[in-house]
């Protein structure tokens, strides 16, 4: 009977030291992120985001997955209004009802994660890679913008692999928003759109 | 007998200590203004690819000016405040972009709300090197401990430059150099003899930054 108590307890610490020693890790992201210090243009845009989108769960390898979708609408979408003086968002471009503006769908093309123990340095770093179509109201492409982001850790000692990759993700993403605050409209193609638009009166949509 | 043990013991905290040296530029010799109302912010800079400014540094400075009765607001709520024009990738890093950025009214609105009058970067790290010797440990059924002598360098380094956001104008920078080496004695339990350099250079430069903003005929 002893034996078997051993045995048990034995087996149990084998488990615990097992999981503890997995390096696996799934991350959901629930930062919040602040409103954007921006005067908009007088211009509107449509934001479609899909449910792929909105749902997307990034998987930079085989043992770690970030939830990301909901993080990724909701800096978009503060982003976007620090940038247009009207925005709506739709789940797909044929829901757009604007006459003007433009309409934006955003999509991730690869989600990196470098860990210490692939890189030997003492951070954890992610890179998200955006591609934003950018259309007019009538459907006419005006570009395909490539927005890359990127977010590491100040160090990792005394994080967790999860809080680790969190932090970064948070960062990235907070980058995101920094890049497309900054140079959306340095994007030569939709400089020139925005030239040949009228200036809107309110209560024009 | 007591005496040499107390001779080593004194030996060995001394050799402890931190070497701290202080470079400072001031615009001019009188005290910084700065109105009950207003606010002071300690920003670590995060740009370099092989170091981030860490925030515990920063928050160590902070401290110290804080208890000097100086209102500092904490980095994170400064950065939240004006997102995204102080994120790594966006954050002035001399004052030609910070006078750009400052003709947007809307930036200029919020730090004007916010009272927000002087910004301090913070730009360093603390680094060990020459690293020597070696401790092993061990245990058997009975007996554990750990022999043998390790020691090893710590430099940090860091610079403070103060902006005045009212006149756009820089106000004067410290250099902190501060280092000092640390050991490890074994003898049956590991016995850490710790050099505070970055305690050392926290307290120099804080004491230093708070000059700034007292006159400094009134300290004599």
């Amino acid at each position: 009977m002893q034996t078997k108590t051993i045995k048990l307890i034995a087996s149990v610490f084998v488990l615990i030291a097992l999981v503890g020693c997995s390096s696996s890790a799934q991350v959901q992201i629930t930062a919040g992120f602040p409103a954007v210090i921006s005067q908009p243009k007088n211009s509107s845009a449509t934001l479609v985001f899909s449910d792929e989108f909105r749902q997307f769960v990034a998987k930079p390898n085989k043992d770690t997955t970030i939830d990301m979708g909901s993080a990724q609408v909701a800096l978009l979408t503060n982003a976007f209004k620090g940038l247009f003086s009207t925005v709506k968002i739709v789940s797909a471009a044929d829901q757009a009802s604007f006459k003007q503006g433009l309409v934006i769908t955003p999509s991730v093309q690869e989600v990196q994660l470098s860990t210490p123990s692939d890189t030997y340095l003492n951070v954890y770093e992610v890179w998200i890679k955006y591609s934003l179509d950018i259309k007019t109201a009538e459907g006419e492409q005006i570009d395909t913008w490539f927005m890359p982001a990127y977010g590491k850790t100040p160090d990792s000692f005394m994080l967790s692999r999860t809080s680790a990759i969190d932090e970064a993700t948070v960062i990235a993403l907070r980058d995101a928003g920094a890049k497309l605050v900054l140079d959306f409209y340095r994007i030569p193609s939709v400089n020139n759109w925005l030239r040949t638009q009228p200036v809107k009166e309110s209560g024009d949509e | 007998m007591n005496r040499f043990f107390l001779l080593v013991a004194v030996c060995f905290l001394s050799a402890c200590s931190a070497v701290t040296t202080i470079d400072e530029y001031r615009v001019n010799n009188s005290a910084m203004e700065l109105n009950s109302n207003e606010s002071v912010v300690i920003l670590g800079r995060r740009d370099a690819g092989h170091y981030d400014t860490d925030r515990e540094f920063i928050g160590c400075v902070a401290d110290k000016m804080q208890g000097a009765d100086i209102s500092i607001m904490p980095e994170q709520q400064f950065v939240d405040a004006i997102y995204p024009w102080f994120e790594p990738r966006t954050a002035p890093k001399g004052l030609a972009r910070l006078k750009r950025l400052m003709q947007d009214t809307t930036i200029k609105a919020e730090i004007d709300r916010q009272h927000i009058r002087y910004l301090v970067w913070l730009d360093g790290s603390t680094e060990s090197h020459g690293q020597s010797g070696s401790m092993s440990c061990g245990a058997a059924p009975g007996i554990a401990g750990c022999f043998g002598f390790a020691q090893w360098d710590k430099s940090s380094t860091y610079e403070a430059i103060i902006w005045d956001l009212r006149n756009l104008s820089e106000k004067g920078r410290l250099q902190v150099d501060s280092q000092g080496t640390s050991y490890l004695i074994g003898i049956v339990a590991p016995i850490p003899l710790l050099s505070p350099v970055k305690d050392d250079a926290c307290k120099s430069l804080g004491d230093q930054l708070l000059q700034f903003f007292s006159n400094p005929d009134s300290t004599g």
